[in-house]
């Protein structure tokens, strides 16, 4: 498959448009808010500056790093990433204790802590619980401004965005497409619905599913709640905390009912074992017909077998709406604050930081991952053609943008401990073929008695 | 005679103190603070820690998913206790007379006690895996695909799956304590049974077993404590699921502890996990032992 060279020169102007689309969205402090104070202008930074090590300290200096491994080819970008920083710089040695875990990444983040081993230069996610213990510090200004937004916590900048968030969408095998005999992507849900059914007949399973990572759970699920809930209303998750809504209310329940005859139907039997670095071969291999997932997939299937012809789509709601992943949220490298007490680990981090955003090297990343630029400056990479339907989505004024359940923040963050359990309990919802609205109670329960267990720390 | 008494603590005190510094260290400091943790709102991650009494166990008590998994907890120990007990006897009673081979076999047999749980989680992960593991191919190639099954993804064979491979484990190491005992049962008790016509059966029921009655009670004790105990096999195989099919006491501790940022509940949860392997030892040594004497 050839590759196609796009210049992301839109990249400053996705973002001023993700910006518009924030602030247009809601008004409950998550993301609208944040994004307006990260747009002042300053000059991009200077990517041979970057990385040069004039500006690099002198002493030999070491500090660890920790990041989310759940996807091999993030893995395998921020791995080369360190070794060419340790070569440009052999007086810094990073120490990489990221390892493959079965746990999701707060568990694995928090053991770190637990034991005495919180990273020094730590990929954050859940940034307000980390910032609120103290564990890490505010972003250096000096790093802030090689940003074309940085989310706020409590109006303080945490970290330096390795991407923006990136749409989800279906991933699809032309050649199942075209047995099936579907020759066009669906204009609306049941449309997609009745292209499951024609895909079923010719023989393949139609979706294949990485169940047993918890997160991989999450795309599908939020999928149904931004189209049912958050794009109709941002602040849901506020509102949900103030008791004003309820799981069992039409959107979450409908979102849910959509989910659940989707997973009984045409998703592949093995997808509560199936991990989420399983799906890309079972894809290729003509096992199932589709993915649900990132464009950080793209390269992972294009590497199982470069002849696999592949397109990419998002799926549209019943009415034909499009509806993505796609605004800001607080997330990226953040300085821990042990960390941040000793100056030489600071300018020693910093310097990685540039050297990871500078021009040359980030684009390296960015093709590894097919990830959106989150720097000022311009950045040009080769990429896979399905990266330009990307890129497309996410310029587009008429696709509405949004976030995933536990991906807002401010008044929107939903209690930490909420989604595994959630996600874990919407796969119950399937194994036992229960009632939608039974359930929705129990995660209504759930919610309130994490809101109450949490306002009691 | 006073002072040599005096003298003799005092050397008793002096070899004790290393000792008991590392153990007041690392175990009764931990669990003193554990206590004191499980009456706290603390998330394992702020400075603040909040007294809240006993709502985290009146929480526990009210929990649906705590009585979940402690309902998987006891299936698990139940099972497991009698199978891998089961398992070992066999075991150590055909290694015991096997004419060749013999250490071999006893090699064999032990060899999985020596992999750690996580490695052996891995190692069935992959055979068990729908798409991809041996046993589903297996299946396919002998003409039994219909029996194929999501062995770790299906709410009735995930349990399952964990308790085989549990007892494929652990077997092992009960049968050495089984085939000590074995050993140590005089040869002319099962001869004379057998001149006076017993079978295998009833030299078995009526000689072997009654004369295991010791080994019995050692390795019922431990394997009804790691069974309680389970977290490896659960952490790697399933991570609880699917839903919370396979979620154990162990595992939520960790997982509400950890996970969740609630190491004040998590604790909670360990100090009544605590209490219960306490009180089934108990109940079980005393039984057991009742048991020996009658014997």
């Amino acid at each position: 498959m050839a590759q196609k060279r796009i210049v992301q020169t839109a990249a400053p102007a996705l973002a001023l448009a993700l910006m518009l689309s924030a602030c247009g969205s809601g008004n409950g402090n998550n993301g609208g808010a944040a994004d307006s104070s990260g747009s002042s202008s300053s000059a991009p930074a200077s990517s041979a500056a970057a990385g040069s090590s004039a500006e690099t300290p002198a002493k030999d200096v070491t500090f660890t790093i920790g990041y989310a491994t759940g996807d091999p080819a993030t893995k395998k970008a921020i791995a080369d990433t360190i070794d060419a920083f340790m070569k440009a710089n052999p007086h810094i040695k990073i120490k990489d204790m990221s390892e493959g875990t079965t746990t999701s990444y707060l568990d694995w983040l928090k053991t770190k802590d637990a034991v005495g081993e919180f990273p020094d230069l730590v990929e954050m996610r859940d940034t307000k619980i980390f910032a609120d213990s103290g564990k890490i510090v505010e972003l250096p200004s000096d790093l802030v401004d090689l940003f074309s937004s940085v989310p706020e916590v409590d109006g303080k900048k945490y970290n330096a965005p390795i991407t923006l968030n990136a749409p989800e969408g279906i991933i699809y095998s032309k050649k199942a497409y075209a047995d099936a005999g579907i020759t066009e992507p669906p204009k609306t849900y049941d449309e997609f619905l009745a292209d499951q059914e024609k895909l079923k007949t010719s023989g393949i399973t139609p979706i294949v599913v990485g169940g047993k990572d918890i997160f991989h759970m999450g795309f599908w699920l939020n999928k149904f709640l931004i189209d049912e809930v958050y794009v109709g209303d941002p602040d849901w998750n506020s509102k949900r905390t103030a008791k004003m809504t309820s799981f069992t209310d039409a959107g979450p329940v409908q979102a849910m009912t959509d989910y659940k005859e989707l997973f009984s139907k045409y998703v592949d039997k093995g997808w509560l074992s199936t991990a989420d670095n399983q799906t890309a071969s079972i894809l290729v291999s003509g096992k199932a017909a589709q993915l649900f997932s990132g464009p950080w997939m793209f390269t992972q299937i294009h590497d199982a077998d470069p002849s696999f012809d592949f397109g990419f789509y998002a799926l549209p709601d019943r009415q034909g709406n499009v509806n993505v992943v796609g605004l800001p949220s607080p997330a990226g490298w953040s300085l821990s604050a042990e960390a941040a007490k000793d100056a030489d680990k600071v300018e020693a981090m910093k310097t990685f930081i540039r050297f990871f955003f500078a021009k040359e090297q980030y684009s390296k990343y960015l093709q590894t991952v097919n990830g959106i630029p989150s720097t000022k400056e311009e950045v040009q990479y080769e990429s896979l053609p399905q990266m330009q339907d990307v890129l497309k989505l996410m310029s587009d004024p008429n696709v509405k943008k949004s976030l995933p359940i536990n991906n807002w923040w401010g008044e929107n963050q939903i209690p930490p401990q909420f989604r595994d359990w959630y996600y874990k309990l919407m796969q119950e919802l399937v194994l036992k073929n229960g009632d939608v609205k039974e359930y929705m109670k129990r995660a209504d329960a759930e919610y309130d008695a994490e809101v109450k267990a949490n306002a009691q720390q | 005679m006073a002072a040599k008494r005096k003298s003799r603590a005092t050397h008793t005190l002096v070899f004790l103190i290393p000792a008991l510094a590392l153990y007041t260290l690392f175990v009764i400091a931990p669990t003193l603070s554990s206590a004191y943790l499980s009456f706290t709102s603390w998330d394992g991650v702020s400075t603040k820690i909040h007294f809240i009494g006993f709502d985290n166990f009146a929480e526990i008590w009210n929990s649906e998913r705590v009585r979940n998994a402690l309902k998987n907890t006891l299936i698990l120990t139940a099972v497991l206790v009698v199978l891998e007990n089961a398992a070992a006897i066999a075991l150590a009673m055909l290694v015991d007379q096997v004419r060749w081979a013999r250490n071999l076999f006893r090699s064999v047999f032990y060899f999985p006690v020596l992999l750690s749980g996580i490695v052996m989680g891995f190692v069935w992960t992959i055979i068990l895996n729908y798409n991809f593991g041996v046993l589903n191919q297996l299946l396919d190639l002998i003409g039994l695909g219909s029996l194929k099954a999501d062995w770790l993804g299906s709410p009735r064979f995930a349990l399952v799956s964990i308790i085989l491979s549990t007892v494929w484990k652990q077997a092992g190491y009960y049968m050495i304590i089984y085939l000590a005992g074995l050993q140590g049962i005089p040869q002319e008790l099962t001869e004379a049974a057998a001149i006076d016509g017993a079978g295998r059966w009833q030299q078995f029921k009526s000689i072997t077993f009654p004369l295991l009655a010791g080994s019995l009670t050692v390795c019922s004790v431990l394997s009804m404590i790691s069974s309680l105990k389970i977290f490896d096999q659960i952490a790697v195989m399933t991570d609880g699921g699917p839903g919370f099919a396979t979620e154990t006491l162990t595992y939520i501790v960790y997982k509400v502890g950890f996970g969740e940022l609630r190491q004040g509940f998590g604790t909670a949860m360990a100090m009544v996990l605590f209490l219960l392997i306490l009180i089934i030892t108990v109940i079980q040594v005393k039984l057991l032992r009742k048991r020996e004497v009658q014997l």
